[in-house]
Protein backbone atom coordinates (compact mmCIF):
# COMPACT_ATOMS: atom_id res chain seq x y z
CA UNK A 1 0.00 0.00 0.00
CA UNK A 2 1.54 3.54 -0.80
CA UNK A 3 2.08 6.05 2.07
CA UNK A 4 -0.44 8.74 2.23
CA UNK A 5 1.19 11.93 2.24
CA UNK A 6 -0.55 15.74 1.74
CA UNK A 7 0.99 19.47 1.96
CA UNK A 8 -1.07 21.46 3.86
CA UNK A 9 -1.64 25.18 3.22
CA UNK A 10 -2.85 25.68 7.17
CA UNK A 11 -2.33 29.71 6.76
CA UNK A 12 -1.40 31.95 4.26
CA UNK A 13 -1.00 35.55 4.42
CA UNK A 14 -2.12 35.94 7.52
CA UNK A 15 -0.82 38.61 10.14
CA UNK A 16 0.48 37.36 13.69
CA UNK A 17 0.79 39.42 16.21
CA UNK A 18 0.16 39.47 20.32
CA UNK A 19 -0.62 35.84 20.97
CA UNK A 20 -0.72 34.47 17.73
CA UNK A 21 -1.50 30.74 16.38
CA UNK A 22 -2.40 29.06 13.32
CA UNK A 23 -5.56 27.45 12.59
CA UNK A 24 -6.38 23.70 14.03
CA UNK A 25 -5.54 21.30 12.02
CA UNK A 26 -6.43 17.39 12.10
CA UNK A 27 -3.47 14.92 11.60
CA UNK A 28 -4.76 11.91 13.15
CA UNK A 29 -4.12 10.00 10.02
CA UNK A 30 -0.38 11.46 9.98
CA UNK A 31 2.95 9.84 11.28
CA UNK A 32 5.45 12.32 10.78
CA UNK A 33 4.73 15.94 9.89
CA UNK A 34 7.06 18.97 9.11
CA UNK A 35 5.91 22.37 9.71
CA UNK A 36 7.28 25.28 7.29
CA UNK A 37 6.76 28.77 8.77
CA UNK A 38 7.61 31.59 6.34
CA UNK A 39 7.67 34.80 6.05
CA UNK A 40 5.63 37.33 3.36
CA UNK A 41 6.09 40.58 4.95
CA UNK A 42 8.72 42.24 7.02
CA UNK A 43 8.62 41.23 10.46
CA UNK A 44 9.70 44.41 12.24
CA UNK A 45 11.12 42.62 15.43
CA UNK A 46 14.77 43.35 17.17
CA UNK A 47 15.29 39.75 18.03
CA UNK A 48 14.11 36.19 16.46
CA UNK A 49 10.48 35.67 17.99
CA UNK A 50 10.53 31.81 19.77
CA UNK A 51 7.36 29.60 17.52
CA UNK A 52 6.44 26.84 19.68
CA UNK A 53 4.78 23.44 18.15
CA UNK A 54 1.44 22.40 19.74
CA UNK A 55 -0.88 19.74 20.38
CA UNK A 56 -4.30 18.95 21.38
CA UNK A 57 -6.61 16.49 22.85
CA UNK A 58 -9.48 17.90 21.04
CA UNK A 59 -8.66 20.59 18.97
CA UNK A 60 -9.45 23.49 21.42
CA UNK A 61 -7.60 23.28 24.50
CA UNK A 62 -3.48 23.36 23.34
CA UNK A 63 -0.34 22.67 24.96
CA UNK A 64 2.89 22.58 23.85
CA UNK A 65 4.62 19.64 22.40
CA UNK A 66 8.50 20.51 23.03
CA UNK A 67 9.62 21.45 19.45
CA UNK A 68 10.36 25.70 19.08
CA UNK A 69 11.49 27.00 15.62
CA UNK A 70 12.30 30.81 14.89
CA UNK A 71 10.18 33.69 13.03
CA UNK A 72 12.35 33.90 9.79
CA UNK A 73 13.30 37.60 10.08
CA UNK A 74 13.11 38.09 6.18
CA UNK A 75 10.61 37.45 3.64
CA UNK A 76 11.08 34.37 1.57
CA UNK A 77 13.25 32.51 4.40
CA UNK A 78 11.85 29.28 5.82
CA UNK A 79 12.06 27.36 8.88
CA UNK A 80 10.57 24.33 9.41
CA UNK A 81 10.02 22.07 12.53
CA UNK A 82 9.95 17.89 12.25
CA UNK A 83 7.64 16.44 14.53
CA UNK A 84 6.43 12.31 15.60
CA UNK A 85 4.38 11.13 17.57
CA UNK A 86 1.86 13.85 17.83
CA UNK A 87 -1.93 12.72 18.00
CA UNK A 88 -4.79 14.34 16.44
CA UNK A 89 -3.84 17.73 16.41
CA UNK A 90 -1.28 20.69 15.01
CA UNK A 91 -0.77 24.39 15.33
CA UNK A 92 1.89 26.70 15.51
CA UNK A 93 1.80 29.62 18.51
CA UNK A 94 4.23 32.58 19.31
CA UNK A 95 3.94 35.16 21.44
CA UNK A 96 4.70 38.92 19.24
CA UNK A 97 6.69 41.50 21.65
CA UNK A 98 3.97 44.65 21.62
CA UNK A 99 3.98 46.14 18.51
CA UNK A 100 5.77 43.40 16.36
CA UNK A 101 3.89 42.04 13.64
CA UNK A 102 4.56 39.19 11.08
CA UNK A 103 2.65 37.94 7.70
CA UNK A 104 3.40 34.37 7.56
CA UNK A 105 2.67 31.52 5.48
CA UNK A 106 2.03 28.52 7.65
CA UNK A 107 2.51 25.02 5.78
CA UNK A 108 2.18 21.19 6.69
CA UNK A 109 3.75 18.04 4.75
CA UNK A 110 2.30 15.18 6.13
CA UNK A 111 2.67 11.45 5.74
CA UNK A 112 0.78 8.30 7.59
CA UNK B 1 -34.01 -18.75 -18.55
CA UNK B 2 -34.52 -15.59 -19.44
CA UNK B 3 -32.04 -13.03 -20.51
CA UNK B 4 -31.14 -11.06 -17.19
CA UNK B 5 -32.24 -7.08 -17.36
CA UNK B 6 -29.22 -5.32 -17.26
CA UNK B 7 -30.51 -2.32 -15.37
CA UNK B 8 -31.95 -5.02 -12.21
CA UNK B 9 -28.48 -7.16 -13.00
CA UNK B 10 -26.41 -3.27 -12.19
CA UNK B 11 -28.67 -2.07 -9.24
CA UNK B 12 -28.24 -6.16 -7.67
CA UNK B 13 -24.24 -5.32 -8.07
CA UNK B 14 -24.52 -1.87 -6.25
CA UNK B 15 -26.90 -3.10 -3.54
CA UNK B 16 -24.53 -5.89 -2.64
CA UNK B 17 -21.40 -3.29 -2.86
CA UNK B 18 -22.11 -1.38 1.12
CA UNK B 19 -20.19 1.31 0.03
CA UNK B 20 -22.47 2.15 -2.95
CA UNK B 21 -25.51 0.82 -2.18
CA UNK B 22 -26.48 3.90 -0.13
CA UNK B 23 -26.15 5.42 -3.36
CA UNK B 24 -28.20 5.92 -6.94
CA UNK B 25 -25.81 6.58 -9.30
CA UNK B 26 -26.59 7.28 -13.02
CA UNK B 27 -24.89 4.87 -15.47
CA UNK B 28 -21.10 5.96 -15.38
CA UNK B 29 -19.93 6.72 -11.90
CA UNK B 30 -17.30 9.43 -12.50
CA UNK B 31 -15.26 9.44 -9.00
CA UNK B 32 -16.77 7.55 -5.26
CA UNK B 33 -14.88 9.66 -2.33
CA UNK B 34 -14.75 7.91 1.24
CA UNK B 35 -12.37 9.89 2.77
CA UNK B 36 -10.40 6.60 3.62
CA UNK B 37 -8.29 6.93 0.61
CA UNK B 38 -7.38 10.51 0.89
CA UNK B 39 -8.54 13.63 0.38
CA UNK B 40 -9.87 11.59 -3.21
CA UNK B 41 -9.36 15.46 -5.11
CA UNK B 42 -11.49 17.78 -2.45
CA UNK B 43 -9.01 20.30 -2.16
CA UNK B 44 -9.13 24.66 -1.47
CA UNK B 45 -10.65 27.07 -3.63
CA UNK B 46 -8.26 29.90 -3.62
CA UNK B 47 -8.94 33.13 -5.10
CA UNK B 48 -7.35 34.67 -7.94
CA UNK B 49 -4.01 36.80 -7.37
CA UNK B 50 -1.80 38.21 -9.21
CA UNK B 51 1.65 39.71 -8.18
CA UNK B 52 0.62 39.50 -4.54
CA UNK B 53 -1.80 37.40 -2.65
CA UNK B 54 -2.96 41.04 -1.27
CA UNK B 55 -5.02 41.08 -4.45
CA UNK B 56 -7.14 38.23 -3.83
CA UNK B 57 -10.69 39.31 -2.49
CA UNK B 58 -11.43 39.20 1.19
CA UNK B 59 -13.64 36.41 0.63
CA UNK B 60 -11.44 33.96 -0.95
CA UNK B 61 -8.64 34.94 1.56
CA UNK B 62 -10.27 33.41 4.47
CA UNK B 63 -10.69 29.86 2.70
CA UNK B 64 -8.47 27.00 4.23
CA UNK B 65 -7.43 23.18 2.78
CA UNK B 66 -10.62 20.74 4.15
CA UNK B 67 -9.13 18.16 6.25
CA UNK B 68 -8.95 14.09 7.05
CA UNK B 69 -10.95 13.61 10.63
CA UNK B 70 -12.54 11.10 12.61
CA UNK B 71 -14.44 13.67 13.97
CA UNK B 72 -12.91 13.60 17.60
CA UNK B 73 -15.07 15.59 20.25
CA UNK B 74 -14.08 16.89 23.88
CA UNK B 75 -16.30 14.57 25.84
CA UNK B 76 -17.00 11.95 23.81
CA UNK B 77 -13.95 11.23 21.48
CA UNK B 78 -13.70 9.86 17.98
CA UNK B 79 -17.49 9.67 16.62
CA UNK B 80 -15.98 8.17 12.91
CA UNK B 81 -17.24 8.21 9.44
CA UNK B 82 -20.46 6.76 7.66
CA UNK B 83 -18.53 4.29 7.48
CA UNK B 84 -14.50 3.79 8.00
CA UNK B 85 -12.97 6.55 10.24
CA UNK B 86 -12.95 9.68 8.07
CA UNK B 87 -14.57 12.49 6.89
CA UNK B 88 -13.67 15.41 4.98
CA UNK B 89 -14.15 18.45 7.30
CA UNK B 90 -14.05 21.79 6.15
CA UNK B 91 -13.89 24.20 9.12
CA UNK B 92 -14.47 28.19 8.86
CA UNK B 93 -12.47 30.56 10.65
CA UNK B 94 -14.03 31.66 14.11
CA UNK B 95 -15.18 34.52 13.01
CA UNK B 96 -19.13 35.52 12.78
CA UNK B 97 -19.79 35.01 9.16
CA UNK B 98 -16.84 33.04 8.17
CA UNK B 99 -16.65 31.25 4.99
CA UNK B 100 -15.26 27.89 4.03
CA UNK B 101 -15.77 25.31 1.10
CA UNK B 102 -13.68 22.57 -0.90
CA UNK B 103 -13.63 21.87 -4.28
CA UNK B 104 -13.36 19.49 -6.86
CA UNK B 105 -12.29 20.01 -10.12
CA UNK B 106 -12.80 18.12 -13.56
CA UNK B 107 -14.47 18.65 -16.89
CA UNK B 108 -16.86 16.61 -19.02
CA UNK B 109 -16.31 14.73 -22.27
CA UNK B 110 -19.94 14.68 -23.06
CA UNK B 111 -22.56 17.39 -22.18
CA UNK B 112 -25.26 15.01 -20.45
CA UNK B 113 -26.74 14.52 -17.35
CA UNK B 114 -24.49 14.57 -13.79
CA UNK B 115 -25.33 13.47 -10.42
CA UNK B 116 -23.97 14.49 -7.13
CA UNK B 117 -24.67 12.42 -4.04
CA UNK B 118 -23.71 13.00 -0.29
CA UNK B 119 -23.53 12.65 2.84
CA UNK B 120 -22.94 15.36 5.12
CA UNK B 121 -23.28 17.03 8.32
CA UNK B 122 -22.72 20.11 10.00
CA UNK B 123 -21.69 21.35 13.47
CA UNK B 124 -20.48 24.05 15.30
CA UNK B 125 -16.85 24.11 17.39
CA UNK B 126 -18.41 22.07 20.65
CA UNK B 127 -16.34 24.80 22.97
CA UNK B 128 -19.11 25.91 25.09
CA UNK B 129 -21.28 23.29 27.09
CA UNK B 130 -24.82 24.57 24.88
CA UNK B 131 -26.65 23.49 22.58
CA UNK B 132 -25.63 25.40 20.05
CA UNK B 133 -28.39 25.12 17.71
CA UNK B 134 -28.05 28.30 15.96
CA UNK B 135 -24.31 28.73 15.80
CA UNK B 136 -24.05 27.33 12.29
CA UNK B 137 -24.97 29.64 9.55
CA UNK B 138 -25.85 27.90 6.56
CA UNK B 139 -23.92 24.86 4.70
CA UNK B 140 -24.29 24.10 0.62
CA UNK B 141 -23.30 22.85 -2.62
CA UNK B 142 -22.66 24.67 -5.30
CA UNK B 143 -21.42 23.75 -8.92
CA UNK B 144 -19.44 25.52 -11.57
CA UNK B 145 -19.72 24.30 -15.02
CA UNK B 146 -19.10 26.10 -18.47
CA UNK B 147 -19.90 24.76 -21.87
CA UNK B 148 -17.24 23.20 -24.17
CA UNK B 149 -16.09 25.14 -26.87
CA UNK B 150 -18.51 23.51 -29.47
CA UNK B 151 -21.90 24.74 -27.75
CA UNK B 152 -21.03 27.99 -29.94
CA UNK B 153 -22.45 31.25 -29.40
CA UNK B 154 -24.70 29.68 -26.45
CA UNK B 155 -21.83 28.45 -24.30
CA UNK B 156 -21.90 30.23 -20.94
CA UNK B 157 -20.75 29.68 -17.51
CA UNK B 158 -23.32 28.31 -15.05
CA UNK B 159 -23.10 27.98 -11.40
CA UNK B 160 -26.41 25.94 -9.28
CA UNK B 161 -25.67 27.24 -5.83
CA UNK B 162 -27.76 25.92 -3.22
CA UNK B 163 -27.37 26.51 0.50
CA UNK B 164 -29.77 25.39 4.16
CA UNK B 165 -29.72 28.64 5.86
CA UNK B 166 -29.86 27.11 8.95
CA UNK B 167 -29.59 30.23 11.37
CA UNK B 168 -29.40 33.86 10.74
CA UNK B 169 -28.57 36.47 13.82
CA UNK B 170 -28.46 34.00 16.45
CA UNK B 171 -32.62 33.05 14.86
CA UNK B 172 -33.35 29.52 13.38
CA UNK B 173 -34.22 29.57 9.53
CA UNK B 174 -33.91 26.32 8.79
CA UNK B 175 -34.60 26.97 4.80
CA UNK B 176 -33.10 25.94 1.69
CA UNK B 177 -32.22 29.14 -0.68
CA UNK B 178 -30.43 29.84 -4.11
CA UNK B 179 -29.05 32.13 -5.94
CA UNK B 180 -29.23 33.51 -9.35
CA UNK B 181 -28.06 36.69 -9.55
CA UNK B 182 -24.17 37.97 -10.90
CA UNK B 183 -21.52 38.77 -8.32
CA UNK B 184 -19.81 41.60 -9.54
CA UNK B 185 -16.44 40.70 -11.16
CA UNK B 186 -13.57 42.95 -10.51
CA UNK B 187 -10.41 42.74 -11.83
CA UNK B 188 -7.11 41.27 -10.36
CA UNK B 189 -3.81 42.80 -10.93
CA UNK B 190 -2.68 44.98 -13.60
CA UNK B 191 -2.05 42.92 -16.64
CA UNK B 192 -6.02 42.40 -17.38
CA UNK B 193 -5.70 38.62 -18.10
CA UNK B 194 -7.47 37.89 -14.19
CA UNK B 195 -10.75 38.89 -12.92
CA UNK B 196 -12.96 37.63 -9.28
CA UNK B 197 -15.96 37.60 -8.62
CA UNK B 198 -16.70 35.87 -5.23
CA UNK B 199 -20.06 33.92 -5.90
CA UNK B 200 -20.00 32.83 -2.13
CA UNK B 201 -20.71 36.16 -0.75
CA UNK B 202 -23.81 36.65 1.84
CA UNK B 203 -25.65 38.59 -0.36
CA UNK B 204 -28.14 37.49 -2.69
CA UNK B 205 -29.54 34.38 -1.21
CA UNK B 206 -33.47 33.52 -1.96
CA UNK B 207 -35.26 31.27 -0.07
CA UNK B 208 -36.62 27.94 -2.17
CA UNK B 209 -40.27 27.72 -2.72
CA UNK B 210 -41.15 25.15 -0.28
CA UNK B 211 -38.00 25.45 1.12
CA UNK B 212 -38.23 25.15 4.98
CA UNK B 213 -36.52 21.56 5.75
CA UNK B 214 -35.98 20.46 9.71
CA UNK B 215 -32.91 18.21 9.71
CA UNK B 216 -31.49 16.15 12.50
CA UNK B 217 -29.00 18.68 14.48
CA UNK B 218 -29.33 15.94 17.66
CA UNK B 219 -29.21 17.15 21.28
CA UNK B 220 -25.05 18.24 21.44
CA UNK B 221 -22.64 19.82 18.90
CA UNK B 222 -20.76 16.78 19.98
CA UNK B 223 -23.58 14.38 18.55
CA UNK B 224 -23.83 14.84 14.76
CA UNK B 225 -26.14 12.99 12.31
CA UNK B 226 -25.43 12.41 8.18
CA UNK B 227 -27.71 13.68 5.60
CA UNK B 228 -28.22 12.71 2.33
CA UNK B 229 -28.11 15.40 -0.59
CA UNK B 230 -28.73 14.84 -4.39
CA UNK B 231 -27.94 17.15 -7.34
CA UNK B 232 -28.87 16.43 -11.00
CA UNK B 233 -27.79 18.72 -13.53
CA UNK B 234 -28.28 18.75 -17.72
CA UNK B 235 -25.10 19.83 -18.87
CA UNK B 236 -26.44 20.04 -22.21
CA UNK B 237 -29.18 22.46 -21.65
CA UNK B 238 -27.46 23.52 -18.59
CA UNK B 239 -30.80 23.43 -16.52
CA UNK B 240 -30.83 21.50 -12.92
CA UNK B 241 -33.10 18.30 -13.00
CA UNK B 242 -33.53 17.01 -9.37
CA UNK B 243 -32.69 18.60 -5.85
CA UNK B 244 -33.36 16.33 -2.96
CA UNK B 245 -32.38 16.31 1.02
CA UNK B 246 -33.42 13.47 2.72
CA UNK B 247 -36.91 12.36 1.65
CA UNK B 248 -37.83 15.93 0.77
CA UNK B 249 -37.50 16.39 -3.18
CA UNK B 250 -37.85 19.88 -4.16
CA UNK B 251 -39.08 21.16 -8.09
CA UNK B 252 -35.74 21.83 -10.40
CA UNK B 253 -37.77 25.12 -11.73
CA UNK B 254 -36.44 26.25 -7.92
CA UNK B 255 -33.02 25.84 -7.95
CA UNK B 256 -30.84 29.07 -9.24
CA UNK B 257 -28.05 29.74 -10.88
CA UNK B 258 -25.57 32.37 -12.05
CA UNK B 259 -25.59 32.45 -15.26
CA UNK B 260 -22.62 34.34 -17.55
CA UNK B 261 -21.39 34.80 -20.93
CA UNK B 262 -18.23 31.95 -21.15
CA UNK B 263 -14.84 32.83 -19.69
CA UNK B 264 -12.17 32.64 -21.93
CA UNK B 265 -10.11 29.70 -20.10
CA UNK B 266 -12.84 27.26 -18.14
CA UNK B 267 -13.97 25.56 -21.27
CA UNK B 268 -15.63 22.10 -20.07
CA UNK B 269 -15.32 23.34 -16.34
CA UNK B 270 -17.29 20.75 -13.90
CA UNK B 271 -16.32 21.97 -10.67
CA UNK B 272 -18.10 20.42 -7.78
CA UNK B 273 -18.21 22.29 -4.34
CA UNK B 274 -19.13 22.27 -0.30
CA UNK B 275 -19.84 24.73 1.58
CA UNK B 276 -20.08 25.93 5.36
CA UNK B 277 -20.62 29.42 6.91
CA UNK B 278 -21.13 30.03 10.93
CA UNK B 279 -23.12 32.23 12.58
CA UNK B 280 -21.06 32.61 15.70
CA UNK B 281 -17.75 33.72 16.77
CA UNK B 282 -16.51 30.01 17.05
CA UNK B 283 -15.83 27.66 14.28
CA UNK B 284 -18.38 26.44 11.84
CA UNK B 285 -17.50 22.83 10.44
CA UNK B 286 -18.70 20.62 7.21
CA UNK B 287 -18.40 17.15 7.36
CA UNK B 288 -18.74 15.00 4.31
CA UNK B 289 -18.49 11.25 3.84
CA UNK B 290 -19.34 10.06 1.54
CA UNK B 291 -19.44 11.58 -2.34
CA UNK B 292 -20.43 10.05 -5.47
CA UNK B 293 -20.61 11.72 -8.63
CA UNK B 294 -22.13 10.05 -11.58
CA UNK B 295 -23.03 10.77 -15.21
CA UNK B 296 -25.67 9.25 -18.44
CA UNK B 297 -22.70 9.12 -20.20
Amino acid sequence: MMRESAHIVVDRNVTWQGEAASEPYEVGWGKEAILFLQVLAPAPHAEPAKVRVQISPDGIHWCDEGTTLDLPSSPGDVSHARVAHFGGWLRLATSMKDGHSARVLVSLHLKA
Amino acid sequence: MGTPDPSAFRRAMLDADPRLSRFDPMSRILSFDDFDRGFCGWGQLVGNYEHTLDAMLPGYAQHSQPMLSSIGHWDAGSHGGVDGTYALKIATRPEKGAQNCAIKRLTFRKSGPIRIEAYVAAKPEANELLLSMTDVRSFGIFLDLQSMESAGASAERVMPHLRYLNAENGQLRQTWQTKRHETAFVPIGDTGDTVSHYHLSPEGWEDLADGQDRLCYNELPTKLNWTYLRLDFDLERMVPLHFQCNEKVFSPDAVGSIRMPAMKNLWGMLNFGFLVETDSDKRAFLYVDSVCISAEF
